[in-house]
């Protein structure tokens, strides 16, 4: 047993402490201490065990003084680490954005608030991704769940409480879903540890197959309407775009993500693909990414209020992400995960940007927005390279996750969903391109604005900047990337 | 602050019985919280008998009562510090039993008996403290309004 | 009707009958009714029909319940594992509908009616 084994656990825990420790103080400075060396702190530990883990491959590490199935495991591999460093990299960069941005949406007494309830979704976002037993799992589900309404609803607007309030009930229809799956699958098999699951199913499948359908089917939907899979979707356009925009940042880019990789850990390691193969769902979760993919550009082409647009593109990419699931190869699997960590970076750097620009020129509309390149050029310019990410212009990281799908779907002999890659990229620049032109370009729109009137001085776009270089090192170095990926998947069963 | 919709008058019926029952009512509770690895019960269940017993002593001996000892601060004090320890024993018994450390740990001792049973009676006081007070403050912010 | 399921499987097994069909109606009501108070009555019941299942599943007719008073061989026991887990659900229950209730006084503070349908006609965007 190495050191860093203990890593994972001691993330969770440290993230957890602090944000227990948080109301006991009473000021905003000593809040914001204890949160950033939490994060900062867990930040170092992250990359600690992924590579060690790189090195040694794959382990388990009980929690406790009991063996599975008695006891519950963590189950570590690269993909789990890379989830791992992901969150706390973009969580780090938001919270250090939040010390400049978060006084002007919250009222003072609610800033600690604000710090405890971070620390605590991302904690427990981290367990979802690395707990292998499936009722320890639901609980960190629900802890996040009330996080993430809590951190929409910090802010003490009336739309807020309206859109936390959809968020919630739907948010609970989906745990309850899950939860059924779980009692299904126990009362098939007995266990909750995952591998004894996965033996136990593999056993007894041909018997009880019309059970197993049942709870893939819960799962599907469960988890679908926590992660906007398409015709579930519709709390996120509400609860994203009137959250403080840290919170919008943390919430498209994280909690979506870490409820897609519970998906695919059961998917693949509790059922397997020699079950799940047989069944029609990864067809039903292919459809519904791939019409997700495009209705999602759709909607957003068709909104007026900038925020509320990038809410609607993040439903337009994590159809990519169900597309790349159901494609139900290797490669799609890899391409998926590639893009949860490229809408993880350039998302949150669309999400703090256009947050930027909606406090210092207080212009909620995309109508309002021409010649504001001349005001806020570097803002601008961070949106601008967020949204020709998400087109796929070459040398960014969208590029790279367009072509490995475009790869997975040739190498599955599928070449007809070609077409729905190629049409949804076109839909992207539809509704990016005219913000970016608008802002930059054009006489009448750019008199009378006088040369960086309202910018944010650059000290404080530096967490954006770390974000956007994030974007353009995995566009230009992503092959890197995708070995590793790859190299992990086979760890996943 | 603002008063709450419905005024009870300070009636002495209300005010002797309380006296004399909420004592009662809280060494039940104690009692709950302290057999919970034995009977059952534990730290929900006692966390809740407790947090009733705060209810009605709120609900009793009203709003002249302005001497509260249950203050927002310090309710938020005992809370965060009983998760703090809740957090500090479950930390310290997960990391030596993954990390396979041959650490002192607390002695399991006989079932039946009340010191026994490792980290469960700690932490089922921790968890009744929590409970009670989470009954407490959603209780006063449905009455009040506010907490 | 023969076969491997059939109505006398449903009958033997009434508590898991009768919690899916509790799902069922939790489930309808939580999406049906507009009013704020009829969705979290059925957030609960379609929750407290799942800690049924579940606790039903572990139930073994004969045994007793984990108490230990005379020392009994393992299998004198209901499985205590599903009612442990299922305390948690129950925390994570009530939990969730206090959150729920705190929010729908806030809404209704804020615009006067507690029915969904009417607050997303009212308000802003």
């Amino acid at each position: 047993m190495a050191v860093y084994n203990s890593y994972p656990l001691v993330i969770i825990l440290v993230l957890f402490i602090s944000a227990f420790a948080i109301p006991i103080f009473k000021s905003i400075k000593a809040a914001r201490t204890i949160g950033i060396s939490a994060a900062g702190i867990s930040f170092v530990l992250s990359i600690l065990t992924l590579m060690g883990v790189k090195e040694n491959g794959a382990y388990y590490f009980r929690v406790g003084h009991y063996d599975a199935p008695w006891g519950i495991e963590f189950h570590i591999g690269i993909i789990e680490g890379l989830m791992g460093v992901l969150f706390m990299t973009v969580s780090l960069a938001v919270l250090w954005f939040s010390i400049y941005s978060i006084d002007h949406d919250l009222s003072k007494k609610k800033v600690p608030l604000f710090y405890t309830l971070v620390n605590l979704l991302v904690g427990s976002l981290l367990g979802i991704v690395f707990s292998d037993d499936l009722f320890n799992c639901f609980v960190f589900i629900e802890i996040s769940s009330i996080a993430s309404c809590g951190i929409v609803v910090v802010k003490d607007k009336k739309e807020n409480i309206k859109a936390a309030l959809k968020y919630l009930i739907l948010s609970s229809l989906g745990s309850g879903l899950v939860l059924m799956g779980i009692a299904l699958v126990y009362s098939l098999t007995g266990h909750l540890n995952m591998p004894h699951i996965h033996e136990a199913l593999v056993s007894i499948y041909p018997e009880h197959s019309r059970n197993m359908l049942i709870a893939i089917g819960l799962f599907t939907v469960g988890l679908g309407v926590k992660s906007a899979m398409f015709p579930l979707h519709t709390w996120l356009p509400d609860a994203h775009t009137f959250a403080p925009a840290s919170s919008s940042a943390l919430l498209s880019a994280l909690v979506l993500k870490a409820y897609v990789i519970l998906y695919i850990k059961i998917i693949h390691r509790v059922f397997g693909m020699s079950i799940v193969g047989e069944l029609p769902v990864l067809n039903i979760v292919l459809l519904l990414g791939a019409v997700g993919m495009i209705a999602g550009s759709v909607l957003a082409i068709l909104q007026k209020n900038l925020k509320r647009m990038v809410a609607y593109s993040s439903v337009a990419q994590m159809g990519y992400v169900f597309f790349g699931i159901g494609l139900g190869t290797t490669m799609g699997l890899a391409a998926a995960i590639f893009q949860i960590f490229n809408h993880a970076f350039t998302k949150s750097a669309l999400f703090l940007s256009a947050g930027s620009i909606l406090e210092k020129t207080g212009k909620k509309n995309i109508s309002d927005l021409k010649g504001v390149g001349k005001e806020m050029p570097f803002t601008m310019a961070i949106f601008a390279i967020g949204g020709m990410s998400l087109v796929g212009i070459p040398l960014l990281s969208g590029f790279n996750s367009k072509w490995n799908f475009a790869v997975a779907v040739i190498e599955a002999h599928r070449v007809e969903l070609l077409a729905v890659v190629l049409i949804s990229s076109l839909l992207n620049a539809l509704y990016y391109f005219p913000i970016i032109i608008n802002g930059y370009f054009g006489e009448e729109s750019l008199e009378g604005k006088v040369y960086r009137n309202t910018e944010r001085p650059i000290k404080e776009l530096l967490p954006v900047i770390v974000l956007v270089l994030g974007v353009i090192y995995f566009g230009v170095s992503g092959g890197g990337l995708l070995s590793l990926i790859e190299a992990g998947i086979p760890a996943l069963n | 602050m603002n008063k709450p919709a419905v005024e009870a008058e300070r009636s002495e019926i209300l005010t002797e019985v309380g006296k004399l029952i909420i004592p009662f009512i809280q060494v039940f509770a104690i009692y709950v919280i302290l057999n919970g690895h034995l009977s059952p019960g534990g730290g929900f269940a006692g966390g809740t008998i407790l947090g009733a017993s705060m209810i009605l002593h709120r609900l009793i001996f009203g709003w002249d009562n302005l001497i509260s000892r249950l203050t927002y601060d310090r309710v938020m004090k005992w809370m965060c510090a009983s998760l703090l320890i809740y957090g500090a024993l479950k930390g310290y018994s997960f990391l030596t039993g993954g990390m396979h450390l041959e650490v002192w740990d607390v002695p399991l001792g006989t079932p039946g008996k009340l010191l026994s049973g490792g980290f469960i009676l700690p932490l089922n006081i921790a968890v009744g403290i929590i409970v009670s007070i989470t009954v407490y403050v959603f209780f006063k912010l449905f009455y009040e309004g506010t907490i | 009707m023969k076969g491997p399921y059939d109505m006398g499987h449903l009958i033997a097994n009434y508590y898991e009958t009768g919690a899916i069909i509790l799902f069922g109606v939790g489930f309808v009501t939580l999406l049906a009714h507009g009013n704020l108070i009829k969705k979290i009555i059925g957030m609960n019941i379609m929750d407290t029909a799942v800690f049924l299942f579940f606790i039903a599943k572990g139930y073994i007719s004969g045994n007793e319940a984990p108490i230990i008073r005379s020392a009994k061989p393992a299998s004198g026991y209901v499985n205590p594992v599903p009612t442990a887990l299922m305390l948690t659900g129950i925390v994570i229950a009530v939990s969730i509908t206090a959150f729920a209730l705190s929010l729908t006084i806030r809404v209704y503070e804020k615009y006067g009616t507690v029915d969904l349908n009417e607050i997303i006609k009212m308000g802003g965007e």
